[in-house]
């Protein structure tokens, strides 16, 4: 299965939680937490079904509670992965 | 309430998001120039329900000011609360400084009498075209009745006392007497008030039910109290947040205080049992006046609840007469709400706002579209009238059955 891209991620981030964040920025500090960007957990949680309506999957249930962009897109990636 | 040991409860700050102006100066220039704005339903969905005429907020652009991240989780009647209590404080001059160091001293109460239709439609149609996994996270806060407080509190870092009032439309005026009692047990601000928005499809399909809603098809003739061809009420969106502040705490940073909220009273008489509100109403108007230590001569102006409904004007004017006596005929009575329709809860905050404008430009606003009063009142119509207003007297009841009366004196007249 494809791969979340940090350009996929942005977008849904924009989508479902209103945060203005470019793919540049979440390239080069993955480790920013979603609390500093203002992803809040309904706003993660809006992303992971977003992820999921779209892939077609479910993700695991500690994707909502990834705490950073890095960890969350490692998480999913590695789901995703998996079922491919 | 105005025992000189306590802590007296003043206006500092009014922000308003209205059908006719979504400033306070247009709001108020409209008003009192008695701008009538009610207009046919043009909201997308609307248009095709037997609901014509409603007072809209029109050119309402929150995403100049207000964060997308607060405007994705929220709905319209949220959007106008947070719009309506940055203008509330700012008017009050409250900015961000000035409220970071003692966030545990102001608080947000608000009442909503739906909550948010048009948010909550949009995701029960994902539920049921979709599915529950199309369903966003945001529907489980967005909805709420609550949601309007807590966005403003969250958004403005504000940790002291938070409450929401549901109590029917009068809950608008409730709300404002919690936030008074809230300054009087010691907090030094609370941002209260009401918005609404009803105009949704959902919304507005669940209001087609009540026997009080106006279906007229005429901008003008829809909504005429106390007039022998009044119809019922016209609905309206927007409403208005107000800084309540305690006195001591205005004069302390300079701050100008706009009046007092001076007495309270609620009572209940039952679902559309319009004839009893005649006793509620009265009920309240006198224990409102008690708690302000107000004789009812020295009621200057009163902005009526104005149902629109015959049985409910006359209740009106007669509670007006039993609780002020021969005064109850002579006090000029006001209802701008004809000009923009009757927001809910929000609809007696706005008639508040009004009230202290009022007081401050000597100046009562007049009833748009209404011109043969059949009740015996002096209903103010026409035009503005020229007043010295040192005490207002603002009336709600809801349709589910509350009744409300708040009492406010002018600063200068103190």
């Amino acid at each position: 299965m494809p791969q979340i891209t940090v350009e996929e991620l942005a977008a849904l981030m924009k989508k479902a939680a209103g945060v203005t964040v470019s793919p540049q920025q979440l390239q080069d500090t993955p480790d920013t937490g979603f609390d500093v960007l203002g992803v809040d957990s309904l706003g993660l949680l809006g992303i992971v079904g977003e992820l999921e309506n779209t892939h077609g999957t479910p993700m695991p249930v500690d994707a909502e509670r990834c705490k950073t962009p890095q960890q969350f897109l490692n998480l999913v990636n590695s789901t995703l992965m998996a079922g491919a | 309430m105005s025992a000189p040991h306590e802590r007296r409860a003043a206006v500092t700050g009014i922000g308003v998001v209205a059908p006719n102006g979504t400033s306070t100066d247009t709001f108020w220039k409209a008003t009192q120039e008695g701008l009538s704005v009610l207009d046919r339903v043009t909201r997308e969905g609307c248009e095709h329900l037997p609901l014509k005429v409603a007072g809209e907020v029109r050119g309402f652009e929150p995403a100049g000011t207000i964060d997308e991240r607060f405007l994705v989780q929220t709905d319209r009647f949220t959007h106008f609360a947070l719009a309506a209590a940055d203008f509330a404080l700012e008017d009050a001059r409250l900015g961000q400084a000035d409220t970071s160091g003692e966030p545990y001293s102001i608080g947000v109460v608000t009442a909503a009498g739906s909550g948010g239709g048009e948010f909550g439609q949009r995701e029960l149609q994902q539920l049921w075209g979709k599915g529950s996994r199309f369903v966003g996270p945001y529907q489980s806060i967005a909805w709420f009745y609550a949601a309007s407080t807590g966005q403003i509190s969250i958004r403005r870092k504000f940790k002291g006392p938070c409450s929401v009032v549901a109590s029917d439309e009068a809950g608008g005026l409730d709300a404002l007497a919690h936030a008074a009692r809230a300054v009087r047990r010691g907090t030094d601000v609370i941002v209260a008030g009401s918005t609404e928005a009803p105009l949704a499809p959902y919304s507005v399909v669940c209001q087609l039910g009540y026997e009080e809603l106006s279906t007229g098809t005429d901008p003008s003739r829809a909504y005429r109290p106390f007039t022998d061809t009044a119809c019922g009420f016209v609905p309206a969106e927007g409403g208005a947040m107000l800084v309540v502040e305690a006195e001591t705490s205005a004069r302390e940073r300079g701050a100008d205080v706009r009046a007092y909220v001076a007495g309270h009273a609620a009572t209940f008489t039952g679902a559309s049992r319009w004839d009893r509100s005649r006793e509620g109403l009265a009920q309240a108007i006198g224990q409102a006046l008690d708690e302000a230590g107000c004789a009812p001569e020295e009621v200057d102006v009163v902005f009526a609840d104005a149902l629109g409904v015959p049985e409910a004007d006359r209740a009106e004017a007669l509670a007006l007469a039993d609780a002020l006596g021969a005064h109850g005929t002579r006090v000029p009575v006001t209802a701008p709400k004809t000009g923009i329709g009757r927001g809910y809860c929000a609809a007696p905050v706005l008639d508040t706002a009004a009230a202290v404008l009022a007081m401050e430009h000597g100046l009562i606003p007049p009833t748009p579209n209404v011109a043969d009063v059949c009740h015996d009142l002096d209903l103010v119509t026409g035009r503005a009238r020229v007043a010295e207003l040192r005490t207002a007297l603002v009336l709600s009841r809801g349709l589910m059955g509350s009744n409300s009366a708040l009492v406010l004196r002018h600063s200068a007249g103190q």
